[in-house]
């Protein structure tokens, strides 16, 4: 489909573009907002990715709180004047970057993703879409040959399930987190005695 | 979610109840020693419940806790080598809290925030040492760290913030490479559970024709080894240790010292020995690898350190090469997979006594004389006897000298190391022995200073009595591993019975 | 539809942007700033494969968007922290740049 091509690669300029931007640009608070615009294109991603509420806790807490954050920082540090100057290790931050990122794409482009995750269930919906990034919908997964049960679960069972069925420990867990880090911000924030 | 998924995670829920309840003291009444006492006594309720699964355990003679329908057991394992781990962070976050006694008045207003993010630190670790999930791994892992982070930053100067914004920023970054990992191991295993990883490996081990049966393994194996090398404080991913330990408050790099690292290694041996079983143990040369660099560089920078809390932190990159030596003892001649990570828990459990019992006696003597130069300890002997010869004891430990815990533990991981029939890993006990050589000559150098110099001051250096009972608790452990560690060898071959499939 | 491998190939390439941003810049604000790049693209590949494994047959296979939400709320939990510390660090030094502070030293 061509227009999901389009979609993708203008958002991946934004994307990769905004990223450029924060870390070559020398005014911090510019770097903030691009980077605030890099995550609007990443939750469009998501969107395509068929992870819409994903989409919206990207736009809800990395643009309408982290990004606010920085912000908030960068004005109340007063650093702004000095501006993102690069350190001495530009080079080898440069080389090490190069680096992993050719390994990266060299690992993502010659393993076959297909070997062990598809093990058991390869004639089944496998057939409907293969190397395409998605949720089958229940017709789609009807035609590949899944009883009506299967369908059923696929269909119904969602993040919220799991997040409160199998992995309900991390979620409680994050939430200690989270007071830790409140307690911490809190305490650090509050000053010298007094 | 069952009755009896609250019994399996009770230590952890009492612990963080724990954490709550002291802030909330805190908040009633501003008086040190019943906050430290709350905190101290309270310890007893997740040493108990973790005493009472243990019972379980022994009783039935299963190799871990299980239940029908359990929610909890799709996250975690309760298992020997889980309540090990639970034991050493809980001895020693209640150890820490009463050598902090005297010195939590120099945080201030910041003291019941000091023992409360503590003891949530400590929580995350005893999640830690129990997950076998990434996702639960994940925010154990950060559940470990940004407590710390933030109690680095407790003092009111500005080395102190500079060493909470270090040990911030070095984890938040290890932590995304860590996760790059895990990502490309969902992606190509889907599944985050280690038994079901190890399953998926095992199907396609013989698909490759790369190192570890494909690139994406081989790579998400490289960065998890760099957000694990960061909570091991190993070489290369150490760059933080020695700015944050000469920085940050000395009870806490007390405790990261010790409890962060001991729940570091135990992931790392659950990761390795459960999740990358199927791989047949070859990712032990990368191990290897760490493990010399880490020796080497810990020591050899270590010499020249004049600050003693910053030598402290070389001198723990080194042992966490000499802890690597035994992960990294996978095979062995005579089939026995379990040689290698029993001589690595009995080894964190001697060096925790050691390395406390060091730090405790920095935080007294540094609280008094205001000052961690090596040179200002000189003529400590008659200054504070008691002192100075429980550090004493404490750096002949670290030495690896008898009659110490620590003797035993590096014959033990050598051993290990021997007994995998590979050249290579006899070189790296070669190495090993040579390191451990030229550590005794910087150890040995503080004992110099201590008994045979004259004293500047003649001013006595003495502690409140939970601070001395803390410390005479650790040198105890040392001299008492030393003399009779059978029972402790006995528990951790025990405790490590459960990653070779027990 | 768009192939896998797209989506994989931009998360590696914000992330080693990320990468260098955080190695390279001195503003602790920079540092934290590309660390949350790097998360980002941790999290494209983590619901791409999730979204991936759904495709082949590993249906209901949500627990790389799982994975990512709780990234998310880590993030966010750490970027407090981080303004509370660089908060402090500025009064007591007057700076926010990490090596400013001569504490790269051996």
């Amino acid at each position: 489909m061509w227009f999901e091509q389009i979609v993708f690669w203008a958002l991946a300029a934004v994307a990769i573009g905004g990223a450029l931007g924060v870390v070559l640009v020398r005014d911090l608070f510019r770097a903030a907002l691009l980077l605030a615009t890099v995550f609007v294109a990443v939750g469009g991603f998501y969107v395509m990715m068929n992870a819409e509420f994903l989409a919206v806790v990207q736009i809800l807490i990395y643009v309408g709180a982290i990004a606010v954050l920085f912000i908030f920082g960068i004005m109340l540090t007063r650093d702004v004047q000095r501006g993102n100057a690069p350190n001495r290790l530009q080079i080898p931050a440069g080389v090490i970057s190069a680096l992993l990122l050719a390994a990266m794409v060299f690992t993502a482009v010659t393993t076959d993703w297909t070997t062990l995750a598809g093990a058991g269930r390869e004639n089944q919906a496998q057939i409907a879409q293969t190397q395409a990034v998605g949720i089958p919908d229940a017709t789609e997964l009807t035609r590949a040959g899944l009883s009506a049960e299967e369908v059923e679960s696929v269909a119904g069972s969602g993040l919220a399930d799991l997040l409160i069925g199998d992995f309900v420990l991390p979620f409680e867990a994050v939430s200690l987190l989270l007071l830790a880090a409140a307690i911490g911000g809190l305490a650090l924030a509050r000053g010298r005695g007094r | 979610m069952t009755a009896y998924d609250l019994y399996l995670v009770s230590p952890l829920l009492a612990l963080a109840g724990l954490a709550m309840m002291v802030i909330i003291v805190d908040l009633l009444t501003r008086r040190t020693g019943l906050l430290v006492g709350v905190a101290f006594v309270g310890l007893a309720a997740p040493a108990a419940l973790s005493a009472w699964q243990l019972a379980e355990l022994v009783s039935t003679g299963e190799s871990r806790l299980s239940a029908q329908g359990s929610v909890v057991l799709h996250t975690l394992s309760i298992d020997r080598f889980s309540l090990f781990f639970n034991f050493l962070i809980l001895a020693a976050a209640g150890l820490v809290i009463l050598v902090s006694t005297d010195y939590s008045r120099r945080m201030e207003r910041l003291q019941g925030e000091f023992f409360g993010l503590l003891l949530l630190s400590a929580t995350g670790m005893m999640l830690l040492v129990s997950a076998t999930e990434l996702i639960t791994m994940y925010i154990a892992l950060e559940l470990t760290t940004l407590p710390l982070a933030a109690m680095a930053a407790f003092l009111p100067n500005g080395r102190s913030s500079e060493a909470g914004m270090k040990f911030l920023i070095i984890g938040a970054l290890s932590s995304a490479l860590m996760l790059y990992g895990m990502a490309l191991i969902y992606g190509f295993t889907g599944s985050t559970r280690l038994d079901e990883i190890a399953a998926a490996l095992s199907a396609g081990a013989s698909a490759g024709a790369f190192p570890f049966g494909s690139m994406a393994v081989l790579l998400a194996i490289v960065l998890l080894l760099a957000g694990f090398g960061f909570k091991m404080s190993a070489a290369p991913f150490q760059m933080w240790v020695p700015d944050v330990y000469e920085g940050a408050p000395t009870p806490m790099v007390a405790f990261l010292s010790v409890a962060s690292k001991a729940a570091a290694f135990a992931l790392v041996l659950r990761v390795f020995y459960v999740g990358f079983d199927a791989l047949g143990g070859d990712w032990w040369v990368l191990l290897a690898g760490l493990a010399a660099l880490s020796m080497t560089i810990g020591n050899l920078v270590a010499i020249a350190q004049r600050n003693i809390k910053r030598l402290f932190g070389y001198s723990t990159i080194a042992h966490a090469g000499y802890i690597l030596v035994g992960v990294a003892a996978v095979a062995s001649v005579d089939g026995t997979a379990t040689f290698g990570p029993s001589s690595v828990l009995f080894y964190l459990a001697a060096y925790t006594a050691a390395n406390l019992t060091a730090f405790f006696a920095i935080v007294c003597i540094g609280n008094r004389i205001n000052s961690d130069e090596i040179a200002d300890y000189s003529g400590m002997l008659r200054r504070a006897p008691f002192l100075a010869i429980a550090l004493g004891l404490a750096l002949i430990a670290l030495i690896g000298v008898p009659p110490t815990g620590l003797f035993f533990a590096k014959i033990y991981v050598f051993a290990a190391a021997i007994n995998t029939g590979e050249s290579l890993m006899t070189w790296l006990v070669i190495i090993g022995v040579v390191n451990s050589a030229v550590s005794a000559y910087y150890y040995l150098r503080i004992i110099k200073v201590m008994f045979l110099q004259t004293p500047i001051h003649t001013e006595r250096v003495g502690a409140s009595w939970p601070v001395n009972v803390a410390l005479g608790i650790a040198t105890l452990a040392i001299l008492w591993l030393g003399v009779a560690p059978t029972p402790l060898l006995g528990a951790a071959e025990r405790a490590v019975s459960v990653l070779s499939g027990g | 539809m768009v192939p896998l491998l797209y989506f994989q190939l931009l998360g590696a390439a914000l992330f080693g942007i990320g990468l260098y941003g955080a190695l390279a810049r001195r503003s602790a604000v920079l540092i934290i700033l590309s660390i949350e790049l790097m998360l980002n693209a941790v999290n494209i590949n983590l619901i791409a494969a999730a979204s991936y494994l759904n495709g082949i047959g590993r249906f209901a296979a949500f627990d790389g968007q799982i994975i990512a939400i709780f990234v998310i709320t880590v993030a966010a939990a750490e970027v407090g922290l981080a303004f509370a510390i660089i908060l402090r660090m500025y009064r007591n030094r007057g700076t926010i740049n990490v090596d400013e502070i001569n504490i790269l030293k051996w």
